[in-house]
C-alpha cells in the first residue's frame, strides 16, 4: 500500500490532535512516572507522524528524522528519567503552584487559544501558502505553551524536566509545520544536545538526592539579590 | 590547510578532555595546558589568517569566519588562556579545603577543555541552526563546571542555568526555525539554507513577517544566553557559584559568544527589513538591562554577584550601541566587547583569589585586601576602575565612542540615559571596591610572599586595557575597522 500525500495530511491531523491530547493529560497529572511515559508517547507521535510524511513525500530524511526522534525522545530519555525516578524517593507532584486540575483546565485553555489566534493571524493568511503543515501549527504552539505551563508551575524536578520535553516536542512540531523540519545535521546536533541535556539533569538529580534528599526545587531557594 | 587546522583547533580540546577525565594532579594540569596551548597556536593562526574585508571558508561552507568571528575566536583563547593559568592554584586550594573531591581534579581539567571547545565552534560555524547547537552545547558543558562543588547553593545555581538556559535557547531555536522558514522559500530546501552569509544576501527577498517573529524569538533566546534582563535571573547565580576561573570564562567570552549568535540574527534582519525594528528593540532591552542592574549592584552583598550585575549592565551597554548603529558607535562596540572580556575576567580571578583568602564572598567581610592581598586586591580595586571607564581606561573611549555614536544618530534621549546610567553603575561599583580595597581587614593574616605568577595575570589584561585607552596597534586598528564595517555592513 503507498501512501498518498493527501492521505499524509489527514494523519498528520490526526497525529497533531493525538499530541494535544496528551499534552493536556500530561498537564492534568500528579503522578511523576505517568508522565514521564506520557511524554514518551507524545514523542512517539511526533516520530509516527513524520515518518508518515516521510514516506508520502518520499524523503528519506524524514524518515531518518523520525526514527531519530522515536529512538532519543520516545525511549532512551525516557527511560533515563525512569531510573531517575526509581531512586528518588518521592514520585508524586506534591504542592505544585497550579493543581492538576487547574493545570488541565489551563491547558485546554491554551489549545483553543492557539488555534484561534493561528486561525485569526497574519500567519496562516499571508503565510499560510508557503507553510508545508498548516494545520500541525496549532497543535505546536499549543504544546510550546503547554511545555512551559509546566515549567513554570511544577516543584519538582523530574516534573519540569518533563516540561521541558512538552517544549521540546512542540518545538519539533513547530519545525515540521514550517519546513517539515530542519536540515538533517541541525537535527542531528539538537538531539544531541538533548541527550546531553537529560544526562546532566541525571547527574544534578543525583547530587540533589545525596544533598537534599529529594527533587522538590524547593530546596533551591537559597540565592536571592 | 585551513580544514586541517579547524580540526586540530577542536580536536585537541576534545580528546585532551578524554585524557584528562581520570586523571589528577600535575598530570592532568600538564595535559590541559598542552591540549589548550595546541588549540591557541591553531586558532591564533586562523584567526590572523582571515583577510580583512573578507571571510575563510571551509567544509563546504560549513565552516565561514569573517573579522568579527575571528575577534571572537582570539578573545575566547586569550581569556581561556587566563583561566587555564589561575585554575591549578585555584583547584589546589579547593582540594586541600575539602570543597572538591580527589577525583574532580580530572574532571574539571575535561570539563574546562571542553567548554572551551564549544565556546571556540561558535564564532566558526555559518550555518545558525549549527550555531544554535554550538550555544546550547556551551550550556551543557558549563552547567557541570557551575556546580562542581556540590554545595547547595552551587547546585540550586547549576540546576537554574540548565533549566532556564534549555527553555531560552529552545526560543532560539524558534528563531532559527523561523529564517530557515523563510529562506527555504526562496533558496529551497538547500544545505546553505541556513547560513548567515546566504541570508544576509537574499535577505531582500525573504519574507518580513517571518523575519520579525525570528528577530524576536533571537532576541529572547540568545538574550537569555547573554544575560538580557528579564531573561538573566539565572546568570549572577551561574556565575557567582562558578569556580572562578570558570566565572572569568563565563562572564568573559560565554556571554559574548550568545551576544555574537544575536548578532547575526540582527545582521540578517537588517538587511532584510531595514535597521528600525530590530535596532529599537536593542535599544530598548538594553537600556532595561542597564537599568535593573543598577539597584542589585548598589545593595549588592556577594563580590562575585556584584561582578556578575555588571556583565548584565556592560551587555545591555553593548546591545544599546549595537542598537544604535553608524560608524562611531559601532567602534565603540567593537572594541568594548574585547575590552569587557579582558577585564571581566581579571576581575573575576582576583575576586576568586580573595574570597578564598578571606573565606567568604561577602563585600562586608573582604576588606583592607591593599594589606592583606595587595596583589589581588589591587587588581580587584584597579580593574573596577578601568571597567568603570575611568581615564586613561581604554573602557572610557568606548563608552564615550557608544555615547555619542548615539547622539550623532538622533538617539539623543536614549544615549543620555546610558551615559546616566553608566555613571550610577560606576559609583556603586566604585563605593564598594574602595571599602574592600580600604577598610579595616581584621583577623585576616597579611601576605608576606610575592606570587609572580597571580601579579603577572592579573597585571597583563589590566594594563592592556589601560594601553589600549592610550594607543591602539595598527594591526588592531585595521581589524576593529573591519568589524565595523561587518556590523554596520548593511546601512545600519
Amino acid at each position: 500500500m503507498t501512501i498518498t500525500v493527501f492521505d499524509a495530511a489527514r494523519f498528520l491531523d490526526t497525529f497533531a490532535a493525538g499530541i494535544v491530547l496528551v499534552g493536556i493529560l500530561i498537564a492534568g497529572t500528579r503522578s511523576i512516572g505517568r508522565a514521564i511515559w506520557l511524554v514518551a508517547a507524545q514523542a512517539i507521535l511526533l516520530a509516527a507522524a513524520v515518518a508518515v510524511v516521510g514516506l508520502a513525500t518520499g524523503s528519506p530524511h524524514l524518515v531518518l528524522g523520525a526514527l531519530l526522534t522515536f529512538a532519543s525522545r520516545g525511549i532512551a530519555v525516557p527511560l533515563a528519567l525512569g531510573l531517575i525516578l526509581r531512586r528518588s524517593p518521592v514520585r508524586q507532584e506534591r504542592n505544585p503552584y497550579l493543581g492538576p486540575r487547574v493545570s488541565l483546565i489551563v491547558a485546554i485553555a491554551i489549545v483553543f487559544v492557539s488555534t484561534m489566534v493561528v486561525d485569526s493571524s497574519t500567519l496562516s493568511g499571508s503565510l499560510g501558502a508557503s507553510i508545508s503543515a498548516p494545520r500541525a501549527l496549532p497543535a505546536s504552539m499549543a504544546e510550546v505553551l503547554t511545555g512551559l505551563l509546566i515549567v513554570m508551575t511544577r516543584r519538582k524536578g523530574l516534573s519540569i524536566v518533563v516540561g521541558l520535553l512538552v517544549f521540546e516536542n512542540g518545538l519539533a512540531l513547530t519545525a515540521f509545520s514550517f519546513t517539515y523540519g530542519m536540515p538533517f545535521v541541525v537535527e542531528l546536533g539538537a538531539t544531541f544536545d538533548l541527550l546531553m541535556v537529560v544526562v546532566v539533569v541525571g547527574v544534578y538529580a543525583r547530587r540533589m538526592l545525596t544533598v537534599f534528599g529529594s527533587l522538590s526545587t524547593d530546596q533551591l531557594r537559597n540565592l536571592r539579590g | 590547510m585551513n580544514e586541517l587546522i579547524i580540526v586540530i583547533l577542536l580536536a585537541a580540546p576534545l580528546i585532551g578532555g578524554l585524557i584528562a577525565w581520570p586523571l589528577r594532579g600535575r598530570a592532568a594540569e600538564g595535559v590541559s595546558v598542552v591540549a589548550f596551548c595546541v588549540t591557541a597556536a591553531a586558532g591564533l593562526g586562523l584567526a590572523t589568517a582571515v583577510p580583512g574585508s573578507s571571510r575563510i571558508t571551509a567544509f563546504g561552507g560549513v565552516v565561514s569566519i569573517d573579522s568579527l568571528g575571528a575577534y571572537v575566536l582570539t578573545l575566547t583563547i586569550i581569556v581561556a588562556a587566563l583561566a587555564l593559568w589561575a585554575s591549578p592554584k585555584y583547584i589546589r586550594y579547593e582540594l586541600a579545603a575539602g570543597e572538591l573531591q580527589p577525583h574532580d581534579e580530572g574532571r574539571y581539567y575535561a570539563l574546562l577543555l571542553w567548554f572551551v571547545a564549544t565556546l571556540i565552534a561558535v564564532p566558526l560555524v555559518d550555518n545558525l541552526g549549527l550555531l544554535w547547537v554550538a550555544i546550547e552545547a556551551t550550556t551543557v558543558v558549563s552547567a557541570l563546571l557551575v556546580g562542581i562543588n556540590r554545595s547547595p547553593e552551587a547546585i540550586e545555581a547549576a540546576w537554574k542555568y540548565l533549566i532556564l538556559g534549555t527553555v531560552g535557547i529552545g526560543f532560539a531555536l524558534l528563531a532559527t526555525l523561523l529564517a530557515y522558514a523563510s529562506s527555504v522559500q526562496v533558496l529551497g530546501e538547500s544545505s546553505d539554507a541556513l547560513n548567515w552569509t546566504r541570508l544576509i544576501a537574499i535577505a531582500p527577498q525573504l519574507n518580513p513577517g517571518l523575519l520579525r517573529l525570528s528577530f524576536v524569538f533571537a532576541l529572547a533566546g540568545y538574550g537569555t544566553k547573554v544575560g538580557l534582563v528579564p531573561f538573566h535571573t539565572w546568570l549572577p547565580d551561574a556565575h557567582s557559584q562558578a569556580p572562578s576561573p570558570v566565572s572569568a570564562l563565563l562572564s568573559g567570552v560565554s556571554i559574548t559568544a550568545a551576544l555574537y549568535a544575536l548578532i547575526r540574527f540582527h545582521l540578517v534582519t537588517v538587511a532584510g527589513i531595514g535597521p528600525a525594528f530590530s535596532s529599537h528593540l536593542l535599544i530598548f532591552f538594553g537600556l532595561l538591562s542597564m537599568a535593573v542592574a543598577l539597584p542589585f549592584m548598589i545593595r549588592q552583598e556577594d563580590v562575585k554577584r556584584l561582578l556578575a550585575y555588571s556583565s548584565i549592565e556592560h551587555m545591555g551597554l553593548l546591545v544599546v550601541g549595537i542598537g544604535f548603529g553608524g560608524p562611531i558607535a559601532l567602534l565603540g562596540v567593537a572594541l568594548h566587547i574585547g575590552l569587557h572580556a579582558l577585564t571581566k575576567a581579571t576581575l573575576f580571578l582576583s575576586a576568586g583569589a580573595l574570597v578564598q583568602k578571606y573565606g567568604s564572598r561577602r563585600l562586608s567581610a573582604i576588606r583592607g585586601t591593599l594589606k592583606a592581598e595587595p596583589i589581588a586586591g589591587g587588581a580587584l580595586g584597579g580593574g573596577i576602575l578601568i571597567l568603570g571607564g575611568l581615564p586613561p581606561s581604554g573602557i572610557f573611549v568606548t563608552e564615550f565612542a557608544i555615547i555619542v555614536g548615539g547622539v550623532t544618530r538622533g538617539y539623543g534621549p536614549a544615549a543620555a540615559l546610558a551615559a546616566i546610567l553608566l555613571a550610577l553603575c560606576f559609583v556603586a561599583m566604585a563605593v564598594h571596591g574602595s571599602r574592600t580595597v580600604w577598610g579595616h581587614s581584621g583577623p585576616v593574616a597579611a601576605v608576606r610572599s610575592f606570587d609572580l605568577s597571580l601579579a603577572l595575570r592579573l597585571a597583563i589584561p589590566l594594563l592592556t586595557v589601560t594601553l589600549l585607552g592610550l594607543w591602539t596597534p595598527g594591526p588592531l586598528t585595521t581589524a576593529l575597522e573591519s568589524i565595523r564595517a561587518i556590523l554596520g555592513a548593511t546601512g545600519a
